[in-house]
């Protein structure tokens, strides 16, 4: 049967079980084989009522929901379709595949990663396919991540057409934060074939994230919301048909096409809302955008592309990569942030680094920290793959060019992962000369991007920078490329500028310049250092200008604040690094070291400064007289002054700064790592190098990079009474080893007779007994 | 709600805390109720006695053990509650303990004090809907016998997921993790308090404010 795609979906399959005796706690999609009839009837009431969709009962029949019931997924899916399509072939409705959320979080809210996810959901949709599903319907979504997976699998193990709905609450968004906006983006860019949401709230509150779906898509927009809110006593539902379907008419004003209902609706309420009109709709889109989960960016405005992480000149960057410093990345990315980029490029290619699971994992470590939309710098097709894979909501890719080759192989995959991409005017022959040469590339890079279904707005074109006291001509051709790309083909266009200045005395000048040069020529993302506050400066000062900034407001609250820094920071200057320490002052410690280091070396400056500073502050607060927030300043403060000396012995090519290695990591089962956390921060700031395992993290994997890496401690922690017997198992695999290291325990539930107990050498109350732990363990080594 | 801050800095460790751990848990107290309101879902058990613990059943599950027969001994009813400063207080704590580690343990620690506030809000509707009945204290799987393992279908029977977005891992921790599950009684008889102080408390041999001599006033 040709699919044509239903307008009218069906209402709650849960509230119609309930009704005909599902006991409370039962899984519904086992009776799929245990009471077919009963399902039955649900599809059949919903088939005469005129959905012209029905959706089988396999929300939860994905294997993690169904472990432990005696039903494996393809038993109770099959079962689930074949009865759908027997009562679905009378009326002529579709059979729609439901899948549901796992039930687990994914990372790095909860502990799955998104591979296994996807592995869930491509069984699900295999074999509802093989079942013979028309369609597949992916609802009730809260985490776009888990939303990718389900789609991504949809897309590649069937060729069935997918509707997918998230749920959102009374604040507009769903409960992982992401907005209509970033959801309607990224899913249209996955390729599904229509958008939506689903449950939430009653129709009557569901205006405003119907109308924001519609504003960022050009596919058709489902709404299937609640009957009202459930009763807290009696669990009824309070709107009844009538005025589900008044508040349904006013959602297809607004924006819905695609009607139907979720928990507490039934048959009557689709019957109620079969003949609301739908109206005509122009559906084009003509602003691009790239987004996190909760932050979406619309092309069409001066946007700043953070550049800092790129290790090209950086010798910093080069050893943290090389040293899998994921923390040094995402500092990184931080700092960008709070300088005021709104989208930072990420490039993490040097040699003797795998750039096919660096790209991926620095995103992702990024991602959990940084709220930004990245854009993905690679010429490695493969790590370009691997990191779109991951990328939680739209990304964009830097780049393509007119090489036959790159054309080939990038556009498919900005195409299949719907990112936007950054197209360089260059091609086999190289850098035209000219403003008309770099132009007939755009247009041909535009044109092929086209072709293969990616659309326009979301290519952006690079004209490309010249150094021009090598090449003096080419700025003039690199502005005017900008301005016939803007005027000419109507799409964004990005610029790297800081290499114009290359070579000249006074390059902030030349490069602050040839900045406002390309914003009149149109140019709308400038790649630049956000850090530099000139450059930042010079931004907010052109979208005054452009009339972005309204009524002024974010330039003057810029100056404002600044103002009132230089005002309050006005330190002694005589203030030295242990005081800048022992007060938290991060910006003075930095400044401090900086001028220290000019005549002085690293290792002394920790040796007699920084560590005697924190060892003040650590005996302060064990006479209790500062407190773990104060402590923990002061090792920040402490960082930035160990940030400088790293900084300056990665330049003078010394290897590290690194006075030895330990092991931290919350163990098996739990995620609370705050206390891990604290324990690192201050950890790190007396030169030792920490590796971070992050949290619920198996004994092997802890073992295993005890082995690589040799280090001779291993902290663990554990917060919940749960998880403490996965400390014991860790414990006892550590101390297996040939050589095995010694373990410090903490964590609120350990105490020290259990340390003793479980085999571990130490336990380490709080903090400073943690510092106390590994200052004898390297005494020793060292 | 307000978020109680002298809690909040005792759930650091800072007992009274001095003058700047009040003042950066003030701000950040202040700019959590900004930023995230609780949000909480409860429903209404009828209660009945067994042998092996209290049986609800238009859930079909059973709170299993002593401590929940002795704290709905006079009940005819039980409220199940679940709040959450949900996943958006994870990112802003992510975002957080990547920028400043100070002040992402205070930001902790004002998250504990939120989520409570949120119960005593959520207990302040059940009170105005219930107006004629007593409230037995707020009591949680984990506590005494209740076992943890009752998360998982606490969280079913109020369609968690699907309401609240919480879910719970293999080992019974809630994500997100600044989640809370409670009961409470409902009486025609008042209640008295039960499982509140030192003498309740699974923390009590092992307890720093009672080594300094001092409680945490929970």
């Amino acid at each position: 049967m040709a699919f044509k795609m239903p307008m009218l979906l069906d209402g709650a399959m849960g509230t119609m079980l309930q009704r005909s005796g599902l006991k409370p706690g039962e899984i519904p999609e086992t009776k799929n084989v245990t009471d077919p009839d009963m399902i039955r009837a649900v599809y059949r009431a919903y088939a005469e009522a005129g959905s012209q969709a029905v959706y089988a009962n396999t929300f939860g029949a994905n294997r993690q929901k169904l472990a432990g019931t005696g039903f494996t997924p393809r038993e109770v899916i099959t079962a689930a379709i074949r009865t759908a399509r027997e009562e679905a072939d009378k009326t002529g409705a579709m059979v729609g595949l439901d899948i549901g959320p796992i039930g687990t979080m994914l990372a790095p809210l909860g502990t799955m990663s998104f591979e296994e996810a996807y592995d869930i959901f491509a069984e699900m949709m295999r074999i509802g396919e093989e079942a013979g599903a028309d369609m597949i319907a992916i609802e009730t979504m809260s985490d776009l991540y888990e939303t990718k997976a389900a789609l991504l699998a949809a897309k590649e193990q069937t060729k069935l057409p997918v509707y997918v709905t998230m749920s959102f609450d009374a604040t507009g968004r769903t409960f992982t934060g992401c907005t209509p906006a970033s959801m309607s983006r990224t899913l249209e860019g996955l390729g599904a074939d229509a958008v939506g949401v689903n449950c939430s709230l009653g129709p009557a509150e569901m205006g405003n994230i119907i109308r924001e779906i519609r504003a960022n898509t050009t596919l058709p927009v489902i709404a299937k919301p609640n009957a009202g809110l459930p009763d807290p006593v009696t669990g009824a539902y309070g709107v009844g048909p009538e005025e589900f379907a008044q508040d349904m008419a006013a959602l297809a004003e607004a924006g819905a096409d695609i009607l139907g209902g979720c928990c507490g609706t039934d048959p009557d309420y689709i019957r109620a809302i079969r003949e609301i009109p739908r109206p005509e709709r122009h559906t084009a889109m003509d602003r691009g955008a790239v987004c996190t989960p909760s932050v979406c960016r619309e092309t069409g405005k001066i946007m700043v592309i953070g550049e800092r992480i790129n290790p090209t000149g950086k010798k910093r960057l080069q050893q943290a990569l090389l040293e899998e410093d994921l923390d040094f990345l995402v500092d990184l990315a931080v700092r960008q942030m709070d300088a005021g980029a709104d989208i930072l490029d990420v490039n993490v290619g040097y040699p003797g680094v795998d750039e096919v699971s660096m790209l991926p994992r620095a995103v992702q470590a990024i991602q959990a920290a940084v709220d930004l939309p990245l854009q993905l710098d690679t010429t490695n097709p493969e790590a370009l793959e691997a990191a779109l894979r991951v990328y939680n909501g739209k990304a964009a890719v830097n780049s393509v060019n007119g090489k036959e080759e790159s054309l080939a192989t990038v556009l498919p995959l900005v195409k299949k992962y719907g990112a936007a991409v950054v197209g360089l005017t260059l091609d086999e022959q190289g850098i035209p000369a000219t403003a008309e040469g770099r132009f007939a590339i755009a247009e041909r890079i535009l044109n092929r991007a086209v072709a293969i279904g990616i659309p326009r707005e979301d290519v952006w074109i690079d004209c490309l920078t010249l150094t021009v006291s090598a090449q003096q001509e080419q700025a003039a051709e690199t502005l005017k490329a900008v301005r016939m790309v803007t005027e000419k083909l109507g799409i964004p266009t990005v610029l790297g500028v800081s290499n114009i200045s290359f070579g000249l005395p006074n390059r902030m000048l030349v490069t602050q310049a040839f900045l406002m040069s390309a914003f009149e020529a149109g140019l709308k993302m400038p790649i630049l250092n956000p850090n530099q506050q000139e450059m930042m400066d010079m931004v907010a000062a052109r979208k005054v200008l452009n009339g972005e900034d309204e009524a002024c407001r974010a330039y003057v609250d810029r100056f404002a604040e600044a103002a009132a820094e230089t005002k309050t920071a006005v330190p002694a200057a005589d203030m030295t690094l242990k005081d800048a320490i022992r007060r938290g002052l991060r910006k003075e410690a930095g400044r401090i070291t900086a001028a220290a280091l000019q005549s002085g070396s690293g290792i002394e400056i920790v040796e007699q400064e920084l560590i005697p500073a924190l060892e003040q502050v650590g005996a302060e607060y064990e006479q209790g007289r500062v407190f773990l927030p104060q402590l923990l300043s002061a090792a920040q403060a402490a960082q930035e002054a160990f940030g400088q000396i790293k900084e300056a012995m990665a330049r003078s090519g010394a290897k590290s700064a690194d006075r030895g290695t330990l092991i931290m990591a919350t163990v098996q089962g739990d995620i609370h790592d705050i206390g891990k956390n604290i324990v690192i921060t201050v950890l790190e700031n007396y030169g030792w190098r920490v590796i971070d395992l992050g949290r619920d993290v198996a004994p092997e994997t802890i073992v295993r990079k005890a082995e690589e890496s040799g280090a001779p401690l291993v902290g663990l922690s554990a917060l919940m009474t749960t998880t403490l017997p996965a400390m014991a198992e860790t414990v006892r695999q550590l101390k297996a080893m040939k050589k095995p290291p010694r373990v410090m325990v903490g964590g609120a539930v350990v105490t020290a007779d259990y340390a003793a107990h479980i085999g571990a050498d130490d336990y380490a109350k709080d903090v400073r007994d943690a510092v106390k732990i590994a200052q004898s363990v390297f005494s020793c080594e060292g | 709600m307000k978020i109680n801050v002298a809690d909040a800095v005792r759930y650091m460790g800072a007992g009274e805390g001095n003058e700047e751990t009040r003042r950066m848990a003030e701000e950040t107290a202040a700019e959590l109720e900004k930023r995230i309101t609780p949000r909480y879902t409860w429903r209404v058990f009828r209660t009945e006695m067994r042998p092996d613990g209290v049986f609800l059943p238009e859930a079909g599950e059973i709170l299993a053990g002593n401590l929940a027969k002795k704290m709905l001994a006079e009940c005819d009813a039980a409220v199940i509650l679940l709040c959450t400063l949900g996943a958006e207080f994870e990112a802003m704590q992510r975002a957080l303990e990547a920028r400043d580690m100070a002040r992402a343990v205070v930001l902790d620690a004002c998250g504990s004090a939120w989520v409570e506030a949120g119960c005593d809000a959520a207990e302040e509707e059940i009170a105005a809907r219930f107006p004629e009945k007593y409230r037995t204290d707020r009591f949680s799987s984990g506590y005494g016998d209740l076992p943890l393992e009752s998360q998982g279908w606490i969280l079913r029977v109020l369609n968690a997921g699907r309401r609240l977005g919480v879910t719970e891992t293999a080992s019974h921790l809630l994500i997100p993790s600044k989640s809370v599950t409670a009961i409470i009684g409902l009486s025609d008889k008042p209640q008295g308090a039960k499982i509140r102080g030192c003498a309740y408390c699974s923390l009590r041999g092992n307890c720093s404010y009672r080594e300094r001599g001092t409680f945490c006033g929970v």
